[in-house]
């Protein structure tokens, strides 16, 4: 027989005048299931605390239940109470009494009724609590970065500075789509210099090891210690890591087969191909020259917010080369976000670059020149002869995206980016933890924006993986029973996090409790009853709702 | 005794969105039935519709089930398992002629506690109006 405490807190005036304490300890004491009642002003306060441990100590109390406010509010102080008494935190039931009971219910009597039901509902439940142990594993502090790009090449950094060892990753060379470029706008900043300083700082971090022409072959393990092995050269690598950033960036969606922009027509571009080669292959005859925006932007069903800016940083450089051309830009909608975009169309506006607005569009044709057949609203079809077309274009995932979420078992939005955890709370994790995100795998951003990402993710990293200390796993995790359970993987399907696998010797489901986050779907879906949810078992959750249901 | 039946009603909320409603709800100083019982689980997807026949079988008069709105759950897709396994289960109590109306499922997030207690006062009405649980005389099992 267990010696059950019953901890009643006043909590100031708070819980005192609204139940009838006194009443509450009279019934159950009646009830004869409680080794002793303790009623205190204040519990959570230093001197309540004292109280606690030493009621804990001196009447040997074996399972603590304790009324007070939310668990959410006080649920971790009271359990560290109970480890400094000697006693497992996870022996303790906090009951709501406060948040909900008495501060949503106005009558005295029916808040003691309902305060008495729930208190008693918690000392059924608590003689099923069972000790827990908060477990820590080994972790690596190194971490792999996918993609060398501005995104990884930022997250190596950020990671070296701080001391860790980074295994930089890329199919290619150094420097991602930024090899590709001229200039960065707004500030026309010139991207190889950039890349060439970045590189530079490389030699003074000797924990950044660069991989380059590398390809990922496999990925296991989970977070804290993965291996991932590459194929460099034709030869397999191993890496050990603690945690993984994916930086392996976007590619420019190119319109083929969309032939109302006359893609595949001689000096018709997308911005990236026109940056790339076109702008020095300008004809010397050539004195109009036309940027569509927007282009497929329909058809991908998403903007991407960096291309509106792009195409006016274009127009720049081309008036830089050919002050004599006439660059005009066809928009349907400008994107200038934040604080610097502004000023710079309004720059480009008085460089004499001309905006039109347009509603319908089409590139064909004309001789040696390019026509172009566009609507502007009021119902008319003008022409207009140039003889350079760029069409700005939006970004598509990279074809490697789907592969690197199967293998890590991480989700894809609708387009087929990586999605993150949360839009807002988890912007660079995943489902899988230890695996983040940053840049535009993630979606369409500007170079600003996937710095950022990159700075984020490393600072993630930091402060989950330190050298030296161990990682803390749930404790409220699940336990699959070896008898018990058949085999059917039901549990391996519901489970949002990959946490449990079919063990494939012994054809039972087994648990990773490092992946598991406690939220006790398995346990729910489990028809053998194998799966439990420790700290909210079934036998635990049927002797608390009984109570409620007399 | 029409006029005295007090409902007997059990929630099932979700730590992180409905409990935290429920917790806001209170803070406020809003009103919620008092007979209204509820149960923290981690998240709804917890539920096993077990806890629900079983409560029925005992004779409870309501139960509600909250969690997360849909695409918020703190889970990712928890509260989608629990929406399919709680139609699911009206479907069959159905067949068995046992009245669906009795249990309901909600989407509470953190910041609603104004919702948490309009829809525990609405749920409580509604099984004011139906009458005890025909079996709460005669539990089923015990």
């Amino acid at each position: 027989m267990s010696r059950i405490g019953l901890f009643l807190c006043e909590c100031g005036p708070n819980i005192a005048e609204a139940i009838d304490l006194d009443k509450i300890a009279e019934f159950i004491n009646k009830e004869n299931k409680v080794a002793g009642i303790e009623r205190h002003r204040l519990l959570c306060s230093e001197e309540g605390k004292k109280f606690l441990a030493e009621s804990i100590k001196q009447n040997q109390f074996d399972h603590i239940v304790i009324a007070a406010c939310s668990p959410k509010q006080h649920e971790s102080t009271f359990m560290e109470v109970l480890s400094q008494a000697g006693l497992n935190p996870y022996l303790l039931q906090l009951v709501n009494i406060r948040e909900q009971c008495a501060w949503m219910t106005p009558d005295k009597g029916l808040a003691t009724k309902k305060a008495l039901r729930l208190i008693r509902a918690a000392i059924n439940r608590v003689r099923f609590h069972s000790k827990l142990h908060e477990k820590e594993i080994e972790a690596n502090p190194d971490v792999v970065v996918i993609g060398a790009g501005m995104t990884g090449i930022e997250t190596a950094l950020s990671l070296a500075q701080q001391g860790r060892t980074v295994y930089l990753i890329d199919k290619d060379k150094l420097g991602g789509m930024l090899k590709n470029l001229k200039r960065l706008f707004p500030g026309m900043l010139d991207p190889q210099r950039l890349l060439q300083e970045k590189i530079a700082e490389f030699n003074n971090q000797t924990q950044i090891k660069v991989f380059e022409d590398s390809q990922v072959k496999e990925i296991l393990g989970f977070f804290g210690n993965f291996i991932v092995t590459i194929i460099n050269k034709e030869k397999e690598i191993s890496l050990k890591a603690g945690s993984i950033v994916l930086g392996i960036g976007a590619q420019e969606f190119v319109p083929e087969g969309m032939d109302q922009f006359g893609y595949g027509l001689k000096n018709v571009y997308t911005a990236l191909q026109f940056e790339k080669e076109g702008l020095t292959k300008i004809p010397d005859e050539s004195k109009a020259l036309a940027i569509i925006h927007c282009v497929g932007r329909e058809k991908l069903g998403y903007c991407s917010k960096f291309c509106c800016v792009n195409s006016m940083k274009l127009a720049h450089l081309i008036k830089e080369k050919r002050p004599d051309i006439k660059v005009i830009q066809f928009y349907q909608e400008l994107c200038l976000p934040g604080k610097e975009y502004d000023k710079f169309y309004r720059e480009t506006r008085e460089k004499g670059i001309e905006f039109i607005r347009f509603d319908k569009i089409g590139v064909g044709k004309n001789g040696n020149q390019l026509e172009l057949k566009y609507g502007s609203g009021d119902g008319t079809e003008k022409h207009l002869n140039v003889d350079i077309v760029i069409l700005a274009t939006g970004l598509i995932p990279n074809p490697e995206t789907k592969d690197f979420a199967q293998m890590l078992n991480i989700a894809v939005d609708d387009y087929g980016f990586f999605k993150e955890e949360h839009i807002k709370l988890g912007p660079v994790s995943t489902l899988t933890d230890g695996i983040f995100i940053a840049g535009t795998c993630q979606g369409p951003k500007d170079i600003k924006e996937s710095i950022l990402q990159a700075k984020a993710a490393s600072g993630r990293i930091l402060s989950a993986l330190i050298p030296g200390r161990k990682l803390p796993i749930e404790a409220k995790a699940s336990e699959i029973s070896d008898s018990l359970c058949m085999g059917c993987g039901i549990c391996v399907q519901v489970c949002a996090y990959g946490a449990v696998s079919i063990d494939e010797r012994k054809h039972i489901s087994v648990v990773n409790e490092v992946l598991c986050r406690g939220c006790g779907n398995c346990a729910a879906s489990c028809p053998s009853g194998a799966a439990s949810h420790r700290h909210f078992t079934n036998q635990q959750l049927y002797y608390e709702a009984r109570e409620i249901l007399r | 005794m029409a006029q005295t039946f007090e409902p007997n009603l059990i929630g099932f909320l979700c730590n992180w969105c409905s409990y935290a409603a429920a917790d806001l709800a209170g803070s406020n100083k809003l009103e919620v039935p008092a007979n209204l019982a509820t149960i923290r689980v981690m998240c709804s997807s917890r539920v096993d519709p077990i806890f629900i026949l079983n409560a029925y079988l005992r004779g409870i008069d309501g139960v509600i089930i909250a969690g997360c709105h849909p695409g918020d759950c703190h889970y990712q897709t928890g509260n989608y398992y629990a929406r399919r396994r709680f139609a699911l289960l009206s479907k069959i109590l159905k067949t068995f002629n046992l009245d669906p109306h009795r249990f309901r499922l909600s989407w509470i997030s953190a910041s609603e506690g104004q919702r948490f207690s309009q829809v525990t006062k609405e749920f409580a009405e509604s099984i004011q109006k139906a009458g005890p649980n025909p079996l709460r005389k005669k539990p089923f099992i015990d």
